[in-house]
């Protein structure tokens, strides 16, 4: 484990030294990810739990939430611990009760639990033909910030992860709203 | 002959300038040609290396694409809708501007530090350090000065264009990405993606005479008839405001992930790229609505003064 944490921050460190500039410096291509997924329950029902910004329990492999602010755009922060011990801190952005719909950006990444840099990324709750779909939709960079990137560190790795996060963290948001 | 001329003006509406959009799709590697009277796609020009930024010769014969993982900067036919040549910049070429006397263009290493400027006939070249992360690139209409964003260190830069020697670095916002040169005024307005506003420049004094704010996450911004435009891809609108007072006078809802912006000719539409969901929008200027849409590729960047007008 703590071998694990000190190959992160060497890797990081790496990564900056490789870096001009500031964390948030990023590759020249935008990546887009877009899943969805169909629930057999109320658009409200769904937006209860979506919409909770301090409530991810639903995310994929979060154990433990930290985070202040509600869901007031710019203020309301959250910090998703995961199993593996990595962290991600998100910031929600924009937040819209009526459309059902809000954008989060990631303020620090993990890059072992998703290999991105710069993620917003929105979710959206509308009326599905079983009851509600939900969209999720982000736009990022690979991790690494320059041309030619490590193979770990591609555009493709870096979509790959994304869209498999959604994927799994949709399941389980889908099996909480249609469980008891 | 005359007469029938005059019908299909008069039947066809008063836009004789017939402009077309040169669209870069990032993520479809490719090129599209949308007829701006119609607001249909004329043509897909294959590209490749992830197409970002563009830019067309005054006289309307050449676009110039730039592909960051190519690298290279694509050498467009734009009436033949034929790639030419290919020219290879190492550094990530990513914002592009044609040299007003049509011989030269500059293009903005992004993975670098650099400015590039590259002979089209003779393919000679000159660079310039600008600072980390050069992006937007506005070439003078008088051609005494190259504008370059130098986004990762905030500040406009202004290239002496016969010296190709730096001038000046202007301080601006947080991150200053698009970029664009109002001649009559002799003013640069730069989005500052970071800190949500519209860098304003007086290019001769060398001074920030101002910054207007606008929504979240501005990547590009245009002007057109005493208006300036600027695309919020967080917020999904298009702020507007007075380009010379700075005072703000409308948001328009936009696309998902709005991102570049371009003005027609004549000034009276202004274009628009929704990046996320692949489209090009019309707004017009006075009434500030949107009065027109077509689909593009995927992932339409289309970073530069994208319009190119046909006669």
């Amino acid at each position: 484990m703590k071998r694990r944490a000190a190959l992160r921050i060497l890797r990081a460190a790496v990564l900056l030294a490789l870096t001009p500039g500031t964390a948030l410096a990023h590759g020249a291509a935008p990546q887009k990810a877009f899943e969805s997924i169909e629930i057999a329950a109320s658009p409200e029902r769904v937006w209860a739990i979506v919409g909770d910004f301090q409530d991810a329990l639903w995310l994929p492999g979060v154990v433990e939430i930290k985070g202040g602010g509600g869901s007031k755009p710019d203020e309301a922060w959250r910090r998703l611990i995961f199993a593996t011990g990595g962290a991600i801190d998100e910031r929600l952005v924009q937040y819209d009760a009526s459309e059902m719909s809000l954008r989060y950006m990631i303020e620090h990444g993990d890059f072992d639990i998703l290999p991105v840099g710069n993620l917003s990324a929105t979710l959206k709750v509308l009326p599905g033909p079983s009851g509600a779909r939900v969209e999720w939709k982000a736009r990022f960079y690979r991790a690494f910030p320059g041309g030619n990137p490590p193979e770990r560190f591609t555009d493709e790795v870096a979509v790959d992860a994304v869209s498999a996060y959604f994927k799994a963290g949709l399941a389980r948001l889908r099996a909480r709203a249609e469980g008891p | 002959m005359k007469n029938w001329l005059l019908f299909i003006v008069l039947v066809c509406g008063a836009p004789a300038l017939a402009d077309e959009a040169f669209i870069p799709n990032q993520s479809s590697d490719d090129l599209s040609v949308i007829d701006l009277a119609t607001m249909t796609e004329r043509a897909r020009i294959t590209i490749g290396g992830k197409p970002a930024g563009v830019a067309v010769s005054r006289d309307g014969a050449r676009v110039f694409v730039t592909s960051p993982e190519g690298p290279y900067v694509s050498v467009v036919d734009a009436g033949a809708r034929k790639v030419l040549k290919r020219i290879p910049v190492a550094g990530g070429p990513l914002g592009v501007a044609a040299a007003p006397d049509g011989r030269r263009i500059y293009v903005a290493e992004a993975y670098g530090r650099d400015l590039l400027e590259i002979g089209l006939e003779s393919g000679s070249t000159r660079r310039v350090e600008v600072g980390a992360s050069p992006s937007g690139v506005v070439a003078t209409p008088d051609g005494r000065y190259v504008l370059v964003t130098v986004r990762d260190e905030d500040r406009l830069a202004i290239v002496d264009a016969v010296s190709f020697t730096v001038a000046a670095q202007v301080k601006v916002g947080a991150h200053p990405f698009g970029m664009t040169f109002d001649a009559a005024s002799g003013r640069a307005y730069a989005a500052d993606v970071l800190s949500d506003d519209v860098s304003v420049v007086d290019v001769e004094a060398r001074k920030l005479i101002g910054a207007a704010p606008v929504g979240k996450r501005p990547y590009g911004v245009a002007l057109a008839r005493g208006r300036a435009f600027a695309a919020n891809q967080y917020a999904e609108s298009v702020s507007v405001f007075d380009a010379q007072s700075l005072a703000p006078l409308s948001t328009i809802r936009a696309g998902e992930y709005p991102e570049s912006l371009a003005a027609s000719r004549d000034g009276a539409i202004i274009y628009l790229t929704n990046w996320f969901s692949n489209e090009l929008w019309a707004i017009n200027v006075e009434k500030l609505e949107i009065v027109g849409k077509t689909a593009t590729g995927d992932g339409p960047r289309a970073f530069g003064d994208f319009v190119r007008a046909t006669q």
